[in-house]
């Protein structure tokens, strides 16, 4: 299937993993996405460990690897007049362009949406960044752990109620940061579609993370109370993490037709747990140990896989708690074919995500080009495209703006 | 929603329940499209699911839960009809003919069962465009299995890699997963809606929420073929330090700081007052502070202990430094950010008078093109008389029937249980 979005280009002008994350997430469906590093050093990412095979390499980080796939890569300094220029000539021929520089700073090189805009008047520019383009905290420094925190997120969600906050792993701020942008640039295009006038988003990164808990704000409002983490201490049955032979499984009282602790006596050949005190969730709570006592020497006999399909047999509800190996080699997403492998010159044969949906019983993952390599289509972009010739590719390379 | 939306004219009927779907949906009717929540009489958690004005539901408790106005009917309509019930399903056949999408969130197999699979509705009407967010998809062994937002966050990988250092594994969310999963939904029945406009044609869309959350962590999956393991680092990182939460003056108050370079880290140290522990060795490089973080963390504490974590962070941004207060729900509706940008919504719903103006989290995102607010939020079954009249071209006497025969409902049964 050719990629939804095979007929647009996107420029990705960006620092960070939300906006370079969005870019995939339009790459992924065809668009053709044209990732603008500054030479020399490229997106960040390329440098942050872990690196595959442990080699140093930029192009072998794998946040780097995950986050940039179906993008065809070049290198401009946008700070130089000739890169201004180049990325100028680029910017007219776009569709969308996701950015995310300090609030302001595009302008100031001249590379705003009023001044990109008004040669290409359907353009549709995405600023992702972490406290938005206006208000007191728009100048502010961000990363990940931070927008957690600003956003109510790790007060409120992952941590245990009697120790400081923590956060949630892999940047799951940026990624919702992204997935907003995505909506937007499609509603966007949509619009377009309508008037044949592009837009200027404007994406908070804080704004997300006050989103993602998906009740924060109102539950407080409502009641006057303070969404508090900790909601999985000492709850056996509904919360903690339990072992397993070859791992770990997390009960839930669903399915059970409202007699969680029947069900589980007999799945578990346990009579104990029909012990009154355990009735309540209330009872259950206080008296979580002795419940832990009874449940988690009898799950230690089982194999996560045999857990999981006996479960569902029976109509319980459990969640594996897969590491990341076992997602990998999972049955289930072997047979579903989620998985899309690609090969990259410097980080060789890898089996990436899929983009979390099918379309008509196929994989919607537009191709299978993987991460490039730093300026890997400069020629391809900058001669084959905006005509430089190979000997003014070599000038400007020589002046860094390559 | 704008004064004309852009989905304006896009129909949408959603067999919704619980959370990962009607977030989806959500975003459809801020952006303009009819979005027909179908409900069940039968099946009412979603409206008892609270939150209720000081934790008690009130006499008209359908209407007054805080999670629909946020995400379960806000400019939604509503349907209150049993689909199973034979003149429920040839009503919502009816429907089908007027509509561009249908999503459900019901397990696999359960359309099919009712006669309301991909190929059925497309038979009645090819434009269609069908999603069903499920937790694990319509194909593969696990398809049978039920779910929580939870149980996916540990299938996918996420709650694994979650944990405080040196510290078991712990759930990242309890609903992180749906709402990124209707985050996606939004997305891909968007890029449904921007292909259909291309080919005039329906398609079928199955979305799950353990792929959605295995794209969330990427590198680990890379990391995971190639042998690395990534280990919980809590609110530490990979090679910034100081990169931690740290406690501040009063009850459960912290602040997170974070210091990405040689420059950031003297003027940290110059907020600090230049202490002697500060200009250690240990301390001077970004190497030694990393390798010497735990150290490094419980001195910067017992700093930022004594002070008030809205002050020290303004002030610590003032010098450039990453830094922000671990707010909690109570400070982000006060922030004076948040109010300026517009972010917070006020919103006093007529469906449910005694609850008055609440205060709720808006869109992460603003486009000028496409504003959206809420502009109203559905009653149970508020929509019934509109819906079935216009789209279905039923009489009057024809919905009188309806009601009498318990296939519509404009209120809970009289024997349903208060939440």
């Amino acid at each position: 299937m050719p990629g939804i979005l095979s007929e647009l280009r996107v420029l990705e002008l960006t620092h960070r993993p939300s906006g370079a994350y969005c870019a995939k997430l339009l790459a992924d469906q065809g668009a053709d996405t044209i990732k603008v590093e500054p030479p020399g050093w490229g997106d960040q990412a390329r440098h942050e460990p872990p690196f595959i095979d442990e080699v140093p390499d930029p192009d072998r980080g794998t946040s780097y690897l995950a986050f940039n796939t179906n993008k065809r890569g070049i290198t401009l300094d946008v700070e130089q007049a000739d890169g201004r220029e180049l990325f100028q000539r680029l910017a007219a021929t776009a569709d969308i362009i996701v950015e995310s520089f300090p609030p302001g700073k595009l302008a100031e090189l001249g590379l705003g949406y009023e001044q990109l805009s008004q040669s290409n008047p359907g353009l549709i520019l995405v600023s992702i960044t972490y406290f938005g383009q206006d208000g007191p905290y728009a100048g502010y420094q961000g990363d990940d752990l931070v927008a957690q925190a600003m956003g109510g997120y790790l007060y409120a969600v992952t941590g245990s109620a009697s120790k400081p906050p923590m956060g949630t792993a892999l940047q799951q701020m940026e990624i919702t940061a992204a997935r907003n942008g995505a909506v937007a640039v499609m509603a966007a295009l949509l619009r377009r579609e309508q008037s044949g006038k592009g837009t200027h988003i404007d994406v908070s990164t804080m704004e997300a993370a006050v989103s993602t808990p998906s009740g924060l704000i109102h539950p407080y409002t409502y009641t006057g109370r303070n969404p508090h983490r900790g909601g999985s201490d000492g709850n056996v049955m509904d919360g903690m993490h339990l072992p397993t032979l070859d791992g770990e499984v997390t009960l839930t009282t669903a399915g059970t037709g409202g007699r969680p602790m029947e069900a589980w006596a007999e799945f578990l050949e346990e009579p104990g747990l029909l012990d009154s005190r355990f009735a309540s969730r209330a009872g259950r709570m206080e008296h979580w140990e002795e419940l832990h006592g009874l449940v988690a020497p009898k799950l230690a006999q089982w194999t996560n896989l045999d857990l999981m399909r006996e479960t569902m047999a029976r109509g319980l509800v459990v969640g594996l708690v897969q590491t990341p190996q076992q997602v990998v080699e999972s049955p289930h997403l072997e047979e579903r074919g989620f998985f899309v492998e690609m090969d990259h010159a410097g980080a060789g044969t890898l089996q990436y995500p899929g983009s979390g949906f099918f379309i008509d019983g196929e994989n919607a993952m537009a191709s299978a080009r993987s991460a490039p390599r730093l300026g890997e289509h400069n020629v391809e972009v900058l001669c084959g495209e905006l005509g430089l010739t190979v000997r003014e590719l070599g000038l400007l390379r020589a002046a860094r703006v390559i | 929603m704008a004064e004309q939306g852009v989905l304006d004219g896009v129909r949408v009927l959603s067999l919704e329940q619980v959370h990962a779907l009607p977030w989806g949906t959500g975003f459809l009717a801020d952006l303009g499209a009819d979005v027909i929540r179908v409900e069940s009489p039968d099946h009412l958690q979603d409206r008892k699911a609270g939150p209720f004005p000081a934790g008690t539901a009130g006499e008209e408790w359908w209407n007054e839960a805080g999670n629909m106005v946020y995400y379960g009917a806000r400019n939604k309509r509503s349907l209150c009809m049993v689909v199973t019930h034979l003149r429920g399903k040839e009503v919502f056949l009816k429907l089908v003919e007027k509509a561009d999408i249908v999503t459900d969130n019901f397990r696999p197999g359960t359309m099919q069962r009712f006669g309301f699979d991909h190929d059925s509705l497309s038979a009645i009407n090819p434009r269609i465009i069908t999603l069903s967010s499920t937790a694990y998809g319509y194909t593969g062994p696990w398809r049978r299995a039920g779910s929580r937002a939870r149980t996916v966050d540990a299938a996918c990988g996420l709650s694994y890699l979650t944990g405080y250092e040196g510290g078991p594994s712990q759930r990242a969310s309890p609903n992180y997963m749906d709402h990124s999963v209707g985050n996606n939904v939004a997305y891909a029945l968007l890029l449904a809606l921007y292909q259909r406009n291309r080919t005039g044609k329906g398609m079928r869309v199955d979305l799950t929420m353990l792929e959605t959350g295995v794209s969330a962590v990427g590198p680990a999956i890379l990391e995971a073929q190639r042998g690395i393991t990534r280990e919980r680092l809590g609110c530490a990182h990979w090679w910034k330090a100081p990169h931690n939460v740290y406690p501040a003056r009063g009850d459960d108050r912290w602040i997170v700081i974070v210091v990405s370079s040689d420059a950031e880290w003297e003027a940290l140290k110059g907020a600090m007052g230049r202490p002697q522990w500060a200009e250690e060795a240990k301390f001077a490089t970004a190497l030694a502070r990393w390798r010497n973080r735990h150290e490094l963390d419980e001195l910067i504490g017992n700093w930022t202990s004594q002070h008030d974590d809205l002050e020290l962070a303004q002030r610590l941004q003032g010098l450039g430094i990453a830094a922000g207060s671990a707010m909690a729900a109570e400070d982000l509706v006060h922030d004076s950010h948040l109010r300026e940008r517009g972010y917070l919504w006020e919103f006093s719903n007529p469906q449910a008078p005694a609850v008055g103006s609440r205060v709720f989290a808006g869109r992460p995102y603003k486009d000028p093109g496409n504003p959206m607010s809420i502009e109203k939020v559905a009653g149970l079954g508020q929509d019934n008389d509109a819906i079935l009249a216009e789209l279905a071209g039923l009489s009057p006497a024809e919905i009188g029937e309806l009601e009498s025969e318990g296939v519509v409902y404009g209120a809970p049964r009289p024997d349903e249980a208060r939440p």
